[in-house]
């Protein structure tokens, strides 16, 4: 066996078999589980990147499970989209297991061994939708997927329960409109594998069904990654979620809906079919444009600082939606590259969040104050985090967001440029209003000493280091995405835009 | 294909689809959804998809029901919907049903006719795995190919995805505090109040009966209907009978919560790790045959069927663990184990 050979394969089946590792480690001793998780991430890690280097090097590469040749066993396909979805997904994840570890012991110290088993299976779906080549399949890791984010949301307090079981229902819905799309497509044309859908397809593009299938995976995918107007599960679920599982459903879920949703149009449908044969693009356009506005103002509503985090999620997910309905090359890159972005900065501060309330006991933005003197090293990781939320050069976000209103310009949808410049200036409010209560008011000193003394309290390690590392990694990626998107992104987004 | 049996079977199910839901009585909502899972089950065995029926019968009106009722019988049997402030969102959930189905509708027009053998999905894929099963995997019943050979690695994960279910039910409900008791005066006890020594001795006799078949299931599913998902309901299904005849403390005393988890955990290491095995010996992922390496008098393709029987056997060992642990957890509150 050569590692690398195998490397495709084995970002999904080193998290799963570590996840029962890490279960059955957890009946001998709790302490056992992290390094299992961390050990069994990391490894799929390193076959992310190896495999995104092979890539950049010889293309694309697939694999079949089985050994079975497509259309008749299930297929792996990793193109340059999906190798640096990969390896980011891979990247957050195990950022935000290593945070884990006091948080959990603080929040769910008898469910050490449930926690991580589903954590660890939660990252494994998350990877296996994004590496496979097969619709069906995708399926069968987007169940696997949602059920562990249930799980882990509800392992919250009781509040967690009922955003849980709100999530579960709408979850099953949007599953379920997913593959019934696939059901359609299976009937009209008897394949699952994308790539044999998208030679099949053209000669049905005409008929109705087609279409509608379309509709139902669209639909499907808008529910998983929380799309406005089917938005309703998320703020609650993401709230209350414990942190810990916070940092891993947050930035990772809604982004591998998304990534899911732009390989459906490119991979299963053509470009030429949901740009041009179906009129959608102005719709779902003005829709993002609904979207964008509508988390931003209601971010602006909120007093707790997670469940604001949690609106801004809503917001960016109109931001790549849009972006990808745009048909222009440009608009694709952005949201592409905002997949990327995204994904790190909710990280930055999910992670932040965390650290708040491991350290407060509380989420509220009154919470915050005072911290700027408490936690400087924090405080400064989130500022980036922030700065790039706002879109302010160079860190990641901006460059994103730059694709993005370049793309609306070339596709003349101005008023998707303008949301997104709104919903900027609505970030800049936002944070700079938190940055002004954690950074002024001093926390309010009960015992009437004078708060020049203010003892620096930082964050245990484990917290800090993954968030330094995502922070730092927010202005690299700033620096490079030039590099990214020519080395990368180019090479999926498809040369006839 | 009798279009007569079929209409009526498919108006049951709409009727029985509508009581499930309309039926204020949460019990009878459980059963009318168990007598909805049978009709699927006939409607299935009518169409000739006796494997899908065979789990029909066994997961959908079976089990499901038993923790269905068991979850009714820990909680309340009257719904308690809120009355007001529902109108504006159950508008627009009917409008947005009515919708979906009018769409449905629409695209039916394009479908192919019903039983129409000449449909793209009986003549794309589906001809080489009836033509080539039996040369490529030497394993007659092409469902049991498809399922753990052509598509073995969807249901892995489909496995992956019962371990989960039975993870999350832990994580939500097992409580590990001991103040932390439940108000109900012995939770263990399903059917309290009816020490019934007819039901106890007729359940006794039927559970290695029971158990035989479960096994039967599994090992004949290579040659009929059946395999590791079904035949492990079924195993669990007769230590659940015990369970409901007696009181779950005699199930735990047999199964402790650890051996139920180790045993969930084992199953699904045997699948994976098969399939992480044949990548050891040079191999993809799950081609099973390159394990006629390791085994011995086995040419490349009865290894194909070998592989198919080992990762069976864990299905059934992982499905069995983990109906029991559900059980046992809703119906104890979560308190498990009785001594606790």
């Amino acid at each position: 066996m050569s590692f690398v050979e195998q490397a495709p394969v084995l970002i999904v089946i080193l998290p799963l078999l570590s996840a029962f590792l890490v279960n059955m480690v957890g009946l001998i001793n709790r302490r056992y589980c992290l390094p299992f998780a961390i050990l069994g991430i990391f490894g799929s890690f390193t076959a992310s990147v190896i495999t995104l280097i092979r890539i950049m090097e010889h293309g694309v590469i697939h694999y079949r499970l089985g050994g079975w040749p497509p259309p008749f066993g299930i297929e792996y396909v990793i193109d340059h989209f999906n190798g640096l979805v990969l390896v980011t997904v891979s990247f957050v994840s195990l950022l935000a297991v290593i945070f884990s570890k006091e948080s959990i012991k603080q929040e769910l110290p008898e469910k050490i061994p449930q926690f991580y088993t589903l954590f660890v299976l939660l990252v494994t779906g998350l990877l296996g939708m994004t590496v496979t080549g097969d619709a069906f399949n995708l399926y069968v890791l987007l169940e696997i997927s949602a059920l562990t984010g249930y799980a882990l949301i509800a392992m919250g307090d009781n509040k967690a329960l009922v955003a849980s079981f709100n999530y579960v229902i709408l979850g099953t819905i949007g599953a379920s409109f997913y593959l019934l799309g696939v059901g359609h497509l299976y009937i009209m044309t008897g394949s699952l594998n994308m790539a044999n859908l998208l030679t099949i397809l053209p000669d049905l593009y005409s008929l109705n069904v087609i279409f509608i299938a379309l509709l139902l995976i669209l639909v499907g995918t808008w529910i998983k990654m929380a799309f406005f107007p089917m938005h309703g599960w998320l703020p609650n679920a993401y709230t209350y979620a414990p942190s810990a599982a916070g940092c891993l459903v947050a930035p990772l879920v809604t982004k591998v809906s998304v990534y899911i949703m732009i390989r459906i149009m490119l991979s299963v449908f053509s470009p030429l079919y949901v740009y041009s044969v179906v009129g959608l693009s102005d719709t779902i356009v003005w829709m993002a444009v609904i979207a964008i506005l509508s988390g931003s103002i209601l971010a602006l509503a909120q007093t707790d600082f997670k469940k604001m985090l949690t609106y801004l999620i809503v917001a960016e997910v109109g931001y790549m939606v849009g972006g990808a309905w745009l048909a222009s090359s440009s608009g694709l890159t952005g949201a592409i590259l905002h997949i990327v972005n995204d994904a790190l900065m909710t990280l930055c501060l999910f992670i932040f969040a965390g650290i708040v309330i491991y350290k407060r006991g509380g989420q509220q933005l009154q919470d915050l104050a005072g911290l700027y003197k408490k936690m400087p090293i924090t405080m400064a990781a989130f500022t980036v985090g922030a700065l790039s939320m706002i879109g302010v050069p160079p860190t990641a976000g901006f460059f994103s967001k730059w694709y993005l209103i370049l793309g609306a310009i070339d596709a003349g949808k101005y008023h998707f440029m303008a949301a997104l410049l709104v919903s900027s200036l609505v970030n800049a409010i936002l944070f700079f209003r938190v940055i002004e209560i954690a950074y002024f008011e001093p926390k309010v000193d009960h015992h009437g000493g004078d708060s020049h003394k203010v003892a620096i309290d930082e964050a245990p390690l484990s917290m800090l280091v993954p968030l330094i590392i995502v922070a730092l990694s927010l202005i690299v990626i700033g620096l490079y995405s030039g590099d990214i998107v020519t080395n990368i992104i180019q090479h999926s987004v498809p040369a006839g835009l | 294909m009798i279009w007569q049996l079929d209409l009526s079977i498919l108006t049951l199910i709409v009727i029985c689809a509508f009581a499930t839901i309309m039926v204020k009585d949460l019990l009878s909502a459980a059963i009318i959804f168990g007598a909805y899972s049978f009709l699927m089950c006939l409607l299935w065995t009518e169409m000739g998809a006796v494997d899908v029926a065979f789990t029909e019968a066994s997961v959908g009106a079976g089990v499901s029901t038993v923790l269905f009722i068991a979850a009714v019988h820990q909680t309340t049997r009257r719904v308690g919907f809120r009355k007001s402030g529902r109108g504006l969102s159950k508008a627009v959930g009917l409008v947005a049903a009515l919708l979906t189905g009018l769409v449905l509708v629409i695209a039916e027009k394009d479908f192919p006719g019903f039983a129409n053998p000449f449909t793209p999905a009986s003549l794309h894929v589906s001809p080489y795995y009836i033509t080539q099963t039996l040369h490529d995997t030497n394993v007659p019943n092409m469902v049991t190919s498809v399922l753990a050979d052509y598509r073995g690695f969807d249901t892995m994960f489909e496995t992956a995805v019962i371990f989960t279910a039975g993870l999350a039910v832990i994580a939500i409900l097992r409580r590990y505090k001991k103040d932390d008791r439940c108000d109900l005066p012995d939770p263990h006890v399903i059917s309290a109040g009816y020490p019934d020594t007819i039901i106890r001795f007729v359940a006794r006799q039927l559970v290695p009966f029971i158990q035989l078949f479960a096994l039967y299931v599994v090992a004949h599913g290579h040659h009929s209907p059946g395999g590791g998902f079904q035949g492990g309901v079924i195993l669990g299904a007769s230590f659940i009978l015990l369970a409901i005849s007696y009181d779950s403390r005699m199930i735990i005393g047999r199964m402790s919560e650890k051996w139920n988890i180790l045993l969930g955990n084992i199953g699904v290491l045997i699948y994976a790790g098969i399939g992480f095995l044949c990548l050891l010996l040079g191999a993809n992922f799950l081609d099973y045959s390159i394990l006629s390496k390791v085994l011995p008098a086995t040419d490349k393709i009865m290894a194909r069927s070998h592989g198919m029987l080992g990762i069976e056997t864990g299905v059934a060992i992982a499905v069995m663990a983990i109906v029991v642990s559900i059980y046992i957890n809703i119906v104890s509150c979560g308190k498990y184990d009785k001594d606790e």
